[in-house]
């Protein structure tokens, strides 16, 4: 579903990344983890196309219609209800859900209540409910997330992991980048983690070398990359 | 691409009436600059339609740059601009979409600023209006067609304004001063000689720099970090 060859990146003088290396199938959550300015965000970034990488490819097995990226920004407009800014993303993806439609996605989410408000009065947390809402309404085969779990309460983040779980299971690829290891690690099947500019591990989330210092540092109330 | 056009300049247009601050500020700005004019012209003495056309065509270039600031930042906040590059649709649907918002928000103004010249600096209506009106619409195509190139260059506000602003000016002259000689027509007692000529030059500039708008703009609306 995503292939990645060699891929680089430079901004000015500074090397993000380097020869990153990667394949991911259909069906696959994999979690990317690595410390801060590792290059997370940039890598997720040249996955969703935002941003060309200076060498390397990437393939990715599904047209743009199936591609969703779900990040810390919303992509929402403030002065637009909830419902307005549902209809407005759907149908720029070519999709004609009915109200009815977007309205079962809202509460899915638990923004039934809000279809006619507007975004702009938001909390954080309901903000990127209605972000996840724009995302589950077009079922996407390669997923993308950055930190979707931000200013997310733990009734929120267990709808968000569930509804991830559950497009895994209808075959989506997924990328997610998480500083909730505790939280997110049992979910994945792969974790890619990068240090030193490269991806350092590129494999099953059982046999990633990490794991044990998370389980370390459980105890004392979980672990964060 | 039309109809993604239409769906962003609908909700570019949405957006305005909710939040129209900025657009009803570039309105008074313009009705201000005939207003201090007219109270500048010695009691008795009648402006020349050349003064009142450059004033139409002064506010409605103010009004133009404001409104384009104002329609790109509408992307900032949540940073949308990604949102829209990475929708499965022509990236110039966005340049579109911003440029149809952008001819009615400019269009309305100046049904606002014409009247006003009329009343405040006591101009008739000559018998060239239907030449003006070919000029005013091939004027205000430019005018918006390249305000929503610039428009776009810089992510950022204050990048924005200060870029648009020193950019545009320049870039417009010929335009502008054809949609002068248009105004002249509409306010002068006897048509001007040449206007032909001018019709030809603003049809000319229209198709070279809304054709070079539409291959450039893939590389202006670049990412947003």
């Amino acid at each position: 579903m995503l292939t990645l060859r060699g891929v680089s990146k430079r901004f000015g003088s500074r090397t993000v990344l380097r020869g990153v290396d990667m394949s991911l199938n259909a069906g696959t959550l994999a979690l990317l983890v690595g410390p801060n300015g590792a290059g997370k965000s940039t890598l997720l970034r040249i996955m969703a196309g935002l941003i060309p990488p200076d060498a390397g490819t990437v393939e990715r097995g599904c047209s743009d219609t199936e591609l969703a990226y779900l990040g810390h920004d919303t992509f929402l407009y403030g002065g637009l209800t909830a419902l307005e800014n549902l209809a407005f993303w759907e149908r720029l993806h070519g999709g004609s859900a009915s109200e009815a439609a977007l309205m079962a996605v809202l509460k899915r989410v638990g923004l039934e209540r809000f279809a006619d408000a507007r975004a702009g009065v938001f909390s954080r947390g309901m903000a990127q409910r209605l972000n996840l809402a724009r995302v589950l309404l077009r079922a996407p085969r390669l997923l993308l997330l950055d930190e979707p779990g931000t200013g997310l309460d733990a009734r929120s983040l267990a709808t968000l992991r569930n509804e991830v779980t559950a497009l895994r299971a209808r075959g989506a690829a997924i990328v997610w980048i998480s500083h909730d290891l505790a939280g997110d690690l049992p979910m994945a099947d792969h974790v890619l983690e990068l240090a030193n500019r490269t991806l350092a591990y590129a494999g099953p989330a059982g046999s990633w070398p990490g794991r044990d210092a998370l389980s370390a540092a459980a105890p004392a109330g979980g672990a964060s990359c | 691409m039309l109809k993604a056009a239409w769906l962003i300049a609908r909700k570019d247009l949405c957006l305005v009436m909710v939040r129209g601050g900025a657009w009803v500020q570039s309105l008074l700005l313009g009705l201000l600059l005939v207003f201090v004019f007219s109270l500048a012209l010695p009691p008795g003495a009648q402006a020349t339609a050349q003064t009142a056309a450059t004033l139409f065509w002064l506010a409605s270039a103010f009004c133009q740059v404001l409104a384009f600031n104002m329609l790109y930042a509408l992307e900032d906040p949540t940073r949308a601009r990604s949102g829209l590059r990475l929708a499965p649709v022509p990236v110039q649907a966005v340049w579109l979409g911003k440029t149809i918002c952008g001819l009615i928000l400019l269009v309305a103004a100046q049904a606002v600023f014409f009247p006003a010249l009329m009343i405040f600096l006591a101009q008739p209506l000559g018998p060239g209006w239907p030449s003006f009106l070919a000029l005013l619409a091939l004027t205000d195509l430019g005018l918006a067609g390249l305000g929503s190139l610039l428009g776009a260059l810089a992510p950022g506000q204050a990048a924005r304004e200060s870029l648009l602003s020193v950019i545009i000016f320049p870039v417009l002259v010929p335009l502008l001063l054809a949609g002068i000689r248009g105004g002249e027509a509409a306010f002068a007692p006897a048509i001007p000689d040449g206007l032909t000529r001018w019709i030809g030059l603003a049809a000319a500039y229209d198709a070279v720099f809304l054709g070079a708008a539409l291959l450039l703009f893939p590389f202006v609306f670049g990412d947003d970090r």
